[in-house]
């Protein structure tokens, strides 16, 4: 019998009458004579892990014992030993991957926020799919085919659909692409996802990601024309909602870290051009990211340029005394800081 | 006072609750029990109640409980305190895996020793010290405990969280933890939990409260884009991700980073304080974000941050250590003088 839903477990028969477990001694509970924070545990919890402890004692393993990890796992995710007990069981006993799967998937829609299942997940598909062998001999096209690959973009469509910010999900896609090197679909999987909602903060992050292939910030070179595309598509996705801070922080950071040089030389033109457009001026002169990124461009330009220096950080300054007082008055105390901090 | 300003009553009597008796629903929580406890305990100091709070016999009922969680033998890896007394009992487990200590589990055990009044002198310093150096992994950072793949900043704090308290850093390379806490740098100015992760307030307060502890704050590439980013995240309350909710548990995470990267009076305290309030729960305690129901972690979160931004009203707390700074302070005469900025402050 494998438990798959959560149903099973309601409807099973306490272990204590059950014929298989007969020959196994419950280990009761050493909470102490005065426990803190003690739980109130269902008599179905207590009864699963007095179970589970005894067959953990004597490092059983057995097909029930991983169902008995299943159930209890279901109950409270957050067992860090059970899951390196489950682990250990399936690989000695050879249990089916794809089974395991179906489960930990299962699992996962009760828990989408658990850390330890999608390691676990991640064991299973290394298992799977070896990293190695699976780069060494395929092209990236037909790994995009393979039917684990093809499962595992499904199960984070669906898992990234039902939380579009599920921190998790995205990291367990990152790891599965740079482990399996398959960047083709990844740009159009972000594209899709910022026009989905381009206040999601996880899809451009994942943008920075693709842009680099995965590779140190500190040691890439991006090519020119890449950049200036990157500048090009963030603007317009920022002419489409100018306060939303994902899509500026993003320009921003890429430009300070892989090509300061365009953050006067082509950000600021095309942002200035749509300050002046009459069907963009009131959107894009009202929000603080706006005035913001003017600061963090004229800084920079100040750097690059001493001869104009003096005259770029009185120009910041002075938008950092603005932005205090009216577009951003929040931080207030921190743009008369950054006012005084300016510097080339 | 914060009688006026926070439901202090209540809120004593919701993590006193927490202590005596939590819920079946939150059996979730029974491997982090010792978290459970150390968040309770930490609540009511940062009201200013616990003393009055636990009677002596309690406190030391409670000690007992705390250091029955000790692995009393065995690999060092496998020992420190482990989370609960779900696994176990020691003496009838031969298999280290089940019955094993969690460096996140040390770390609170530590801390509620420290706040029931302990004087750790029945920690087993040697094992658990080079527990947490066979839990440190090449690149740097570090793994929870043995046997999982599961390995982030989260743990290499609780790693420098312990040797701070335990005052021995023979665990930690120091060196290779500031080198992986780099690595997780974000283009945005945050930090997140491995390379190329999004920016995320709870791991910047992991990153940034290890560097503390390690003397390391200097090494941040751009302290100074680090603080605008966590600034930022202030929309009332502070939001633990660029265009998420803000909620009440990142008052401790952002703020407590706020504070050790220098920018403590930047901070809009009052709007700051209004959000706080406003996830104060009727039956006590507080919810993530307004109109929920009340956990012990966002409930001692959310009064620690508030202690944070408004020290004259509350106790004094530590932002390194989720610790009150009176408390910080008997660890110094107890002999803990690694942590240079600590030892400035207190």
């Amino acid at each position: 019998m494998r438990v798959e839903g959560s149903e099973d477990v309601c409807e099973a028969a306490p272990l204590s009458q059950q014929e298989e477990w007969r020959d196994v001694t419950p280990i009761p509970q050493d909470d102490g004579k005065h426990p803190i924070c003690p739980i109130a545990y269902t008599d179905d919890y207590r009864e699963m892990m007095d179970y589970l402890r005894a067959v953990m004692a004597k490092e059983e393993i057995s097909e029930r014992a991983l169902e008995l990890t299943g159930r209890v796992i279901q109950a409270n995710p957050g067992h860090y030993t059970v899951w390196v007990y489950r682990k250990r069981l399936v690989e000695e006993l050879n249990a089916d991957i794809a089974g395991e799967l179906n489960w930990v998937s299962s699992i996962s829609a009760m828990y989408p926020k658990n850390y330890q299942l999608w390691h676990h997940r991640e064991a299973l598909i290394v298992r799977l799919l070896d990293p190695k062998q699976a780069t060494e001999g395929q092209s990236e096209t037909e790994l995009l085919r393979h039917p684990v690959i093809r499962r595992e973009l499904q199960f984070l469509d669906n898992a990234i659909n039902e939380d579009s910010k599920n921190f998790h999900a995205w990291s367990y896609r990152q790891w599965l692409v740079s482990t399996y090197n398959i960047w083709e679909q990844e740009l159009i999987f972000v594209n899709t996802m910022i026009n989905e909602d381009v206040r999601n903060n996880s899809a451009w992050n994942q943008r920075y990601f693709v842009i680099l292939q995965g590779r140190n910030p500190a040691q890439v070179e991006l090519d020119s024309e890449l950049v200036s595309g990157e500048i090009v598509y963030t603007v317009e996705n920022i002419k489409f909602a100018p306060n939303n801070e994902s899509p500026w922080s993003y320009i921003i950071g890429l430009l300070l870290r892989h090509a300061p040089g365009k953050l006067y030389t082509d950000l600021l033109p095309k942002i200035q051009t749509l300050a002046n457009n009459k069907d963009y001026s009131l959107a894009m002169t009202t929000t603080q990211f706006y005035w913001s990124a003017l600061v963090d461009i004229y800084e920079q330009q100040a750097r690059e340029l001493p001869e104009q220096g003096k005259a770029l950080l009185e120009k910041a300054q002075s938008i950092c005394h603005n932005l205090a007082i009216e577009h951003d008055p929040m931080h207030g105390k921190y743009w008369e800081f950054r006012s005084t901090s300016l510097s080339v | 006072m914060a009688t006026a300003e926070l439901a202090v009553d209540a809120h004593v009597r919701y993590f006193r609750h927490c202590l005596n008796m939590l819920p079946a629903e939150t059996v979730s929580l029974d491997a982090t029990r010792m978290t459970i406890a150390q968040l309770s305990l930490v609540g009511l100091a940062a009201l200013g109640r616990l003393e009055e709070s636990i009677p002596a016999k309690q406190r030391e009922d409670m000690i007992e409980w705390i250091y029955a969680q000790q692995i009393p033998s065995g690999r060092a890896e496998y020992r420190g305190f482990r989370g609960g007394s779900l696994f176990g009992p020691h003496e009838r487990c031969n298999y280290p895996a089940a019955n094993c200590g969690n460096v996140a589990a040390t770390y609170s055990a530590l801390c509620a020793l420290l706040l029931l009044g302990d004087d750790l002198a029945r920690v087993d310093r040697a094992a658990t010290i080079a527990g947490i150096g066979r839990l440190q992994q090449e690149s740097g950072t570090f793994a929870p405990h043995p046997g999982t793949t599961e390995r982030d900043p989260r743990f290499i704090y609780c790693a420098c969280a312990v040797s701070a308290i335990l005052d021995d850093w023979s665990g930690v390379d120091i060196d290779a933890a500031t080198k992986y806490i780099l690595s997780c740098c974000c283009y945005d100015g945050g930090i997140s939990q491995i390379p190329f992760q999004e920016s995320h307030g709870g791991l910047l307060y992991c990153c940034v409260a290890s560097l503390a502890l390690m003397g390391r704050l200097d090494s941040l590439p751009d302290r100074h884009r680090t603080l605008q980013w966590a600034l930022f995240r202030q929309c009332g309350g502070y939001q633990g991700r660029i265009n998420k909710t803000a909620d009440v548990c990142y008052s401790f995470w952002v703020g407590a980073s706020v504070e050790l990267l220098g920018g403590r009076d930047l901070v809009d305290v009052s709007a700051l304080v209004s959000f706080i309030q406003s996830c104060e729960t009727d039956i006590g305690g507080l919810s993530k974000w307004p109109g929920y129901r009340p956990d012990p972690l966002h409930s001692a979160l959310g009064i620690v941050g508030f202690s944070l931004c408004r020290p004259d009203a509350l106790p004094r707390m530590s932002p390194e250590l989720l610790l009150p700074k009176t408390v910080v302070e008997r660890l110094l005469r107890l002999g803990f003088r690694r942590s240079h900025k600590l030892c400035a402050d207190a």
